[in-house]
This record gives structure tokens, sequence and C-alpha cells, in this order.
């Protein structure tokens, strides 16, 4: 409860800063502050002192992986404010309403973390998304971006619409809208048993977060929406939102138990929209010449890899998707953070960063290494864990081993861009001058990566301790 | 057959022709017409299943305004035979057979259910959907997702406010 009510607070904090402070940077500061005081707030609920603590009837329960979820989405926020947080000023003249809708996505996470309920889960997946389509065409005089906001607006309440038909037959199944009821579990692991309306249901619930996290048949929005949009919310969007609808679709369909899972036809279901994801990501991200266009088929790929989580659920599931969540939040932060600063987002031009900027682009290929998944880095762990959940989940060893061919191709992709950096010859131009506080977080976030990639129980110790 | 099972088959089907009658008109603002006679029918169930408020709210929010709205915009944008766009022919074939599938899952749905079959709806009966119900559960069981929902929508006026700013 502390975190839903602070990042609410947090975003009312921003719009009134945006009236009292003139400086625009004071006002990145105040929101650093301000995320700060969330985390702690977070932090404090997760040893178990609640500061603010309101009965919800049941509709909320909170858990330790949904807090420490929250955890591992509040850094990366933080360490998105840190490094992008300056390229929101040249967005656009209203950046303390930037910030203040930031904190607003953030109270959507919050609720989707914690939901217990339908209904809950309804209004944290529209607190999610209404800002998202305010973001996507902040810069108001790019034809591109206003293109990407309408489309991403039309598509999200379409796939809304659906999602609310889904709950309506659910609820007409069991009469509530609670998770736990026996109709719910057997539509879960089996068709058979439960009657027609909650199964239909779930498979509507199942399209609109299919596309809300951009699985392949569904996937046709993201391109657009996130080469549209300004690039520092771009980042924002393709990893914490991401992620944030990824746990809620985990925890919609894995509700409580470990034993408690989809069941064989879920898994046929998920088997071919995992392969179509990681199909149509790798191969069209190959063919891409802007990096910008690139990562967002990438994304989608990496969307692929992330659904894993929920075809088979065991133990190694949750840490999967808790450490998929940081490793591929926080190189995705860094490398938008810097393609930001570029003045050509095609693949010419990272051309010769490696002479005109030396840290940029080493810390560049840390975070491209970490996102395809090679050893020393987060992004290994990662993907390690996902395919071990399926294995040990048992019987699926074709898709673990497409899941690995399409992560070779996802190399071939990534290893492009440190090809222009390091052995081509060019002046990779920068837009603003680089200043040294942002190669230092540049060096900081590359080390955790790297951190990590050794010792990753270094973050799941936090979890279990 | 009471006058309420009369009315409820005059009202469902109004409801089916006009939504038909949306997607078959040539000209959008008849459409849009046709819109509001769909609403009018939903907001009669909603009085036949003695749910007198929210039929009001659907009548003033959505016939009233929200079509209101539909209409100015499409009168300003002047929409006609030339300017809509030509759809490919695979498109529409893509499109009929993805509908025409989530028609099939509906139809059998609503044959097989288990769960509706020899059910009526509570026609005349029941007192949830009274002012006064609706209230106290509003206010009482589902208070923190109404307070919640306050959230989605400062956001949702904040995001105007960046929108329309010059």
């Amino acid at each position: 409860m502390n975190a839903i009510i602070l990042s609410a607070l947090c975003g009312v904090v921003m719009m009134f800063s945006g009236i009292l402070l003139k400086n625009k940077s004071a006002i990145k500061y105040v929101a650093i502050a301000a995320l700060l005081v969330l985390i702690l707030g977070n932090f404090l609920q997760f040893y178990g002192v609640y500061t603010i603590d309101i009965d919800s009837k049941g509709l909320l329960a909170f858990d330790r992986t949904g807090l420490f979820f929250n955890t591992i989405i509040f850094v990366a926020t933080l360490v998105y404010f840190i490094l992008s947080g300056s390229d929101m000023e040249r967005v656009g003249p209203d950046v303390a309403e930037y910030f203040a809708l930031i904190f607003f996505v953030l109270c959507g996470v919050t609720v989707l973390t914690s939901f217990n309920g339908l209904l809950m889960f309804f209004i944290g997946i529209e607190i999610l998304s209404i800002p998202l389509y305010i973001l996507t065409g902040s810069d108001k005089k790019n034809l591109k971006s206003n293109e990407a906001s309408l489309k991403y607006f039309l598509m999200g309440s379409f796939s809304t619409g659906i999602l609310l038909m889904g709950i309506t037959l659910i609820y007409g199944a069991t009469g509530s809208f609670g998770l736990q009821s026996t109709t719910m579990k057997s539509a879960i692991t089996g068709f058979s048993s439960a009657g027609i309306l909650a199964p239909v249901g779930l498979v509507l619930l199942f399209i609109s977060m299919c596309f809300k996290v951009s699985a392949a048949p569904f996937h046709f929005w993201a391109p657009d929406v996130y080469d549209g949009a300004p690039s520092v919310f771009t980042s924002f969007m393709a990893t914490i939102v991401k992620a944030a609808g990824f746990f809620a679709f985990i925890k919609l369909f894995a509700a409580k138990s470990a034993d408690f899972g989809p069941g064989p036809a879920w898994q046929l279901i998920l088997y071919i929209i995992i392969v179509a994801t990681l199909l149509i990501g790798n191969i069209t991200a190959v063919f891409q010449q802007s990096v910008k266009r690139m990562l967002a088929y990438s994304s989608i790929a990496q969307a692929g890899f992330m659904l894993f989580a929920l075809y088979s659920t065991n133990e190694f599931t949750k840490d999967g998707i808790l450490l998929y969540t940081a490793a591929y939040s926080f190189a995705t932060i860094g490398i938008f953070s810097i393609l930001t600063k570029m003045e050509d987002y095609s693949l010419d031009g990272f051309n010769g960063l490696s002479k005109s900027q030396p840290v940029l682009a080493f810390t560049n290929t840390v975070f491209f290494l970490s996102l395809s998944g090679i050893p020393l880095t987060a992004g290994f762990f990662a993907k390690y864990y996902m395919l071990a959940s399926a294995i040990k989940g048992g019987g699926s060893l074709s898709l673990v081993i497409i899941a690995v061919l399409f992560a070779a191709v996802s190399v071939y992709y990534y290893f492009k861009v440190i090809q222009a950096i390091y052995f081509k010859e060019g002046v990779a131009a920068t837009n603003t001058p680089i200043t040294s506080n942002f190669k230092v977080a540049l060096i900081v976030l590359a080390a955790i990566i790297i951190i990590l990639g050794i010792y990753p129980t270094a973050l799941l110790g936090f979890y279990y301790f | 057959m009471a006058i309420t099972h009369i009315l409820f088959w005059f009202l469902t089907a109004l409801a089916l022709v006009s939504a038909l009658m949306v997607l078959l008109s040539k000209n959008p603002v008849y459409s849009v017409l046709w819109l509001v006679a769909v609403f009018f029918a939903i907001s009669g169930h909603y009085i036949l299943l003695n749910a007198q408020f929210l039929a009001i709210v659907n009548m003033i929010v959505y016939a009233g305004a929200i079509m209101v709205l539909f209409l100015f915009v499409i009168m300003l944008m002047n929409l006609d035979k030339e300017t809509e766009p030509q759809k490919d022919i695979w498109m529409k074939i893509a499109g009929a057979v993805s509908g025409g599938c989530l028609l099939m899952v509906f139809v059998s749905l609503v044959k097989q259910a288990t769960e509706m079959t020899g059910k009526e709806a509570l026609l005349k009966t029941g007192t949830i959907g009274l002012i006064e119900n609706l209230g106290k559960a509003l206010f009482s069981d589902y208070v923190v997702p109404f307070e919640i929902s306050s959230v989605l929508f400062l956001s949702a006026m904040v995001g105007a406010v960046v929108i329309g700013k010059k």
C-alpha cells in the first residue's frame, strides 16, 4: 500500500513542482528525490513496516515477490531518471508533467504487482496504459510521434475492450472477480472440467495481455510506436512498462502456488506464440538499418524469452522473471540513453564511436552483450534461468533449442552495432556535449550488469533474505 | 408472455439491428445516430434489470455527451466517399475470416454454456442496481478501487493538458 499511495502522491508533487520551479534541471532533481522516497517506502513494506495500512477488503494482496519486483522497477526508473532525465527537457516544455505521468505509470505498476482479483487488475492495466499514450505523443511537432500516439491509443483501447469482455465472461462463470475460485483454477490447469465461459474469457484475457506485452501475432503496434515515440520515452515503455505487463500476466495465470500453472492446452498455445514471437522479432530485427527500430524488434524478441516464465511455473520461474527484468531493463535503458545522445540513429551513425567517445563505446558494448546473453553479463543468467525453468517443467526440449538458436541470431544484429562502433571509420556525432556525470553513471550501470552476470545471487539474495 | 418479456425481446432486436446498421451505413453521421439507438436500447435493458442508476448514467454519458462529441467531430471532419480510404480485398477477406472465427466462438459459447441454459435475466426483481445499494457497495467493499481509479482520471487530465497546451 505504501508504494501505491506514495507513487500517486509523487505524481501530484511533480505536477506542482512544474508551477513552482522554473529551472528545468531542478525538476529532475525533485523527481529523483521523490523516487528515493518511494523506494524507501516500498523497502519498509518489504521488511514489514506499514506506514500506511488500509483494509482493501481482499482486493489487494501484498507478497514478497511483488514488493521485490516493485523495488527492481523503482531502481530501474531511478537509473532511467539519472541517465535520461535531462533528455526529457529536449522533448517539450512540460518536463514536470512528463515526470508526473511517469509516476502515475509507476502507480499502475504497483497495483499490477499486488492485485488480487480482476477488478484491480483492470484498473492497474489502465493506469499503466493511459499515461503512455500521452508520453508517446509528447513530441507534438513531430508527425511520426502523433501517428504513433494515435495508433497506440486506438489499438490499446481495442485490446482493453477485449480484456473487459474476457473479465465479463469470467465474472459470469464464477460470480466474482477473484482468481482463486475452483472454476478459474480448472480453466487454467485444463480446459475440460471448467465449463465453457471461463476458458473463453481467459482466452480473451490472454489475447489482450499478449497485445500489451507485444507478443507475436499481436505485435504489429510495437515497432511503429517504439520508433515514433520520443527515444527517451521509448526507453521507458520498452523496459519498465513491458516488464510490469509480464509480471501481471504471470500473476494472472500462475496465481498462487508453485504447482499451479498453465495446463497442456495453454502450453500448446504458448509454444506457438513463443516460437512466433522469437521468429518475427529476431528475423525482422536483422534487416533493420535504424538502431532504434532494431531495438523495437529486439524488444519483441526479448518478450519471447520472457514468455518462458509463463510456459512452465516452478522455482526457477520467479527468480528468472526478477533477474530478466533487471538485466533487460538496465541494459536497454543504458542503450537508449546513449542512443538519444546520438545525432544519427542509423547503424552508420555509430561508426567510429570508439575513437570519439571511448567510454560510451565500451559501456554500449557491455549493454549489447548483456542483451544478447553472453556469459559474464547479467543477460546470460537471465536467459539461463528462463530456459532452465522450461527444461525443469519437462517435455519441451524443442522449444529450448529453438530459443537458443534465435538467441544466436540476436547476437548477429547486436554485433552489427558493436562492429560499427569499433571497426568502422567515421565521426559518430553526438547532439549534446557528453558530461562526465553521464559517463560515470554509465560505468556504474555497466559494472552492475557485469556483477549480476558473475554473481546473480547478489540480486536474488535480497529477495530471499 | 408478460409485458416485460415483450419489452425484452423488442429491445434486444432493436439493439442488434441498430448495431448492424452502425456497420452497414455508408454515411458516418448515420452510423453515429444508430449507435445512439444502441445505447438507448441497452439503457432499456438496464431498466428492465431494475438498474435505474446505470440506465440513466448510460443515457447521459454515452448517448448524450460522448455521442454528441462524436457527431461534432465527424461533421467537422467532413467525411465523404472521396476521402474514404479504399481497403484491399485481402484485408476484407482476412477481416471477415477472423471476425467470423470470433463470432463462431461466441455463438457456440452461448449455445453450449451450461451456466446459461435455462436461466433468465432477473427481470423486474433484484435490488443490487438501485442507487442506494450501488452506493453502499462502492463506498464499502469497493472503496479501494474507487479511490485508485482517481489516479487514472488524474493522469488522463494531466495528459489532456499536456497534449492540448501550445
